[in-house]
């Protein structure tokens, strides 16, 4: 169910994505997450239209952890925080990062090679169904994503919403 | 230790450029196809021109790939077809974006139709209004020319994607806007020769969907004469 893919810029990476829904513990998960029990950054999954914006998201964070230029601690923060179209830090976990509230949650997984990654173990974290990442888009909030990405109708026409959003993500930092 | 990371990037960068098809080779700019995070990409890697200053070049080199990610984002926004971006990097100066499968440049559109003797109004009407709602969103396009269109198959439905943001900026100002078409009538009169009809009816278009489209044209009229003048002289 678990879906592994590898980066063409890091050969060497890893990223793993695992879905889960009617979650009990996100609060717990969050916990474990803060405190390094779990590896992993753990997503909201109603911001996340498809395995390719998580994708682009990792992909800059492996990028920016490499060469040192990273904005947040971590790369799993980092990952999230490439999520998001804005510089707002905060705003960003809130948005993005699994809250106390949520019942699904999207876990990322990143192995560099040195690590052995254990999606088991990240699975008997979570009190809650793991499902297949194809049922990603039943999770989707597109309501929420377009208010969070301000997404316009004119660019409807030219492009996909997934389109709108990576652009979003790739230059925020030049804009 | 900060160089350190930065050499061990460009050459990851490197390594898997050389593993692409290389499809244009520019004075500036290499542009690659190939496969990135699973999806049909275009990269262009802007490299130093040797002759230029390297501190100068590695500014310049830096910002024309900024400007490219920042108009590309803009033009989106505002419903003019650009290829969706992937990833930007400052390091290698390298932006990935979406390759626009299938797809033919407008330059060869235009003489493979010149060739069947078909008519050319429809795309010169398309053209034209693109620009227009490009220029009212105060983006200057910098290197306007029929290879820097490409149009989606199935190729006839006309729809164009503007390409090669490089050069660009963003300007309110009639004269800039003027001079953007200035160089697309040199550009496109000397690719296509015969085509004065083909222009005039791409500025009609260009008129009549841009709500300031008067003064623009009235620099391009000033443009022109300078221009003009100017061979005359030399
Ligand atoms: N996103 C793209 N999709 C498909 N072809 C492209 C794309 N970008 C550039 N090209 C092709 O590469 C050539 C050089 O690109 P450029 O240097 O950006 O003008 C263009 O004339 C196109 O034929």
């Amino acid at each position: 169910m678990a879906v592994t893919y590898h980066l063409e810029l890091f050969p060497e990476h890893k990223v793993t994505l695992l879905l889960f829904k009617d979650v009990k513990n996100a609060s717990g998960l969050r916990k474990k997450a803060i405190d390094g029990t779990i590896d992993g950054a753990l997503l909201n999954p109603a911001m996340i239209v498809d395995p390719l914006q998580v994708l682009i998201a990792v992909n800059k964070a492996v990028h920016l952890h490499l060469v040192g230029k990273m904005k947040t601690r971590n790369l799993n923060s980092e990952i999230i925080f490439n999520l998001s179209p804005t510089n707002n830090i905060s705003e960003a976990f809130r948005k993005f990062g699994l809250s106390d509230s949520d019942s699904g949650v999207l876990v990322v997984l990143t192995d560099d090679g040195t690590k052995a990654l254990n999606s088991q173990e990240i699975t008997s974290h979570v009190d809650g169904q793991q499902v297949p990442l194809a049922e990603l888009s039943q999770l989707t909030d597109i309501t929420k994503v377009r208010k969070m990405y301000k997404l316009t109708t004119e660019e409807d026409k030219i492009g996909s919403v997934l389109d709108a959003v990576i652009c979003r993500m790739a230059v925020k930092d030049i804009l | 230790m900060a160089c350190q990371a930065e050499c061990e990037s460009r050459r990851r960068s490197r390594e898997y450029l050389d593993g692409l098809q290389l499809m244009k080779q520019g004075a500036e700019a290499r542009v690659y196809r190939g496969k990135f995070l699973g999806k049909a990409a275009v990269v262009k890697e802007r490299f130093p021109k040797t002759y230029r200053h390297p501190g100068l070049d590695e500014k310049l080199t830096h910002r024309r790939t900024a400007q490219e990610g920042r108009a590309i984002l803009r033009c989106r926004k505002a419903g003019i077809p650009a290829p969706a971006l992937y990833f930007v990097d400052y390091v290698s100066n390298c932006i990935y974006m979406e390759d626009i499968e299938g797809s033919a440049m407008v330059r060869d559109y235009v003489t493979t139709v010149q060739e069947k003797g078909g008519n050319l109004c429809h795309l010169a009407e398309k053209i034209g209004r693109v620009l227009a709602r490009m220029h009212d969103e105060d983006v200057v396009h910098g290197d306007l020319t029929t290879s820097n269109m490409l149009l989606r198959p199935p190729h006839q439905d006309l729809d164009l994607v503007l390409i090669d943001f490089g050069l660009s900026f963003i300007s309110a100002l009639p004269e800039d806007k003027g001079v953007d078409l200035y160089v697309l009538e040199k550009a496109f009169l000397s690719t296509h020769p015969n085509t004065e009809d083909v222009f005039s009816a791409l500025l009609n278009s260009y008129s009549a969907s841009s709500k300031k489209s008067a003064a623009v044209i009235k620099k391009l009229d000033e443009v022109r004469l300078r221009g003009r003048k100017r061979s005359m002289v030399g």
